[in-house]
């Protein structure tokens, strides 16, 4: 019984070192991906799928455009539409250099990052079905 | 000699406090700031309160977010959960809003935007 006891504890801490592993891997690698894209998040309550979504569409399209000047309103709307296709509406973005904001969001549905020298907030909010009285 | 020297020290310091006596200058009035709807799908006198709140949130505040965050709790009060505020110089945006309820105006430099959803 006393040797079952020990078993059980040495897997235990065993299963625990393995996770605690796995954890400090993948935080150096989201930390090494968003260096690289020159990506700081300030703000986040979302999932980190969902995160590396919008750094990597606010990449593309800023890469894409071919002045230097800062297109605010087609990032917004690439960004917009894309979660709202992928993860259902409703989705809001606001992109620029210079906004303060005070939004209230849904559970999971909101990051704040800057990228190069631009700002992104993007948020999801509850939607209710249409009231057809 | 030297005595007259002290004495004469000591008038100079006594004659400086009254010149240094601020006189009180007329506060001037502060103009009325430039309104501008931009976009609005919102019954105008909704807009006006808008306006209204926004005016005296920037009267009140120094910070985007601040004068945001008024705006945005005082029509959560007025007209029920849930609005959602940006304020600032520059910046686009892209949002879904329930209908009758948006509105994007500007307060001289700052723009603000406005809207409900959720």
């Amino acid at each position: 019984m006393e040797g079952a006891q020990e078993e059980l504890e040495r897997r235990s801490k065993f299963l625990k070192s393995l996770i605690q592993k796995k954890k400090t891997i993948e935080q150096q690698e989201q930390h090494d991906h968003l260096q690289h894209n020159n990506v700081r998040v300030r703000a986040c309550d979302m999932p980190l799928p969902l995160q590396n979504r919008a750094f990597r569409c606010a990449r593309d399209l800023l890469d894409s455009m071919p002045s230097k000047k800062l297109d605010s309103k087609r990032l917004a709307l690439t960004l917009k539409k894309e979660f709202d296709t992928s993860y259902g509406p409703a989705w809001h973005c606001i992109v620029g250099t210079s906004f303060g904001s005070y939004v209230t969001h849904s559970f999971g549905g909101f990051v704040y990052f800057s990228i190069d020298k631009v700002y992104v907030l993007l948020f999801k909010t509850a939607v209710e079905p249409l009231d057809h009285s | 000699m030297s005595e007259e020297a002290k004495k004469n020290f000591a008038g100079a310091l006594t004659a400086r406090p009254n010149s240094d006596e601020p006189k009180p200058a007329p506060v001037p009035a502060v103009p009325p700031k430039k309104v501008i709807i931009k976009s609005a799908d919102m019954i105008p006198d909704m807009q006006k309160e808008a306006v209204d709140i926004a005016v005296a949130a920037f009267e009140k505040y120094n910070v985007e977010k601040d004068v945001a965050e008024q705006i945005k709790k005082e029509f959560d009060k007025r007209h029920g959960p849930t609005w959602h505020c940006i304020v600032g110089r520059n910046f686009g945006s892209y949002v879904t809003h329930e209908t009758n309820h948006f509105v994007y105006f500007y307060l001289d430099q700052k723009a603000v935007l406005l809207f409900k959803s959720g």
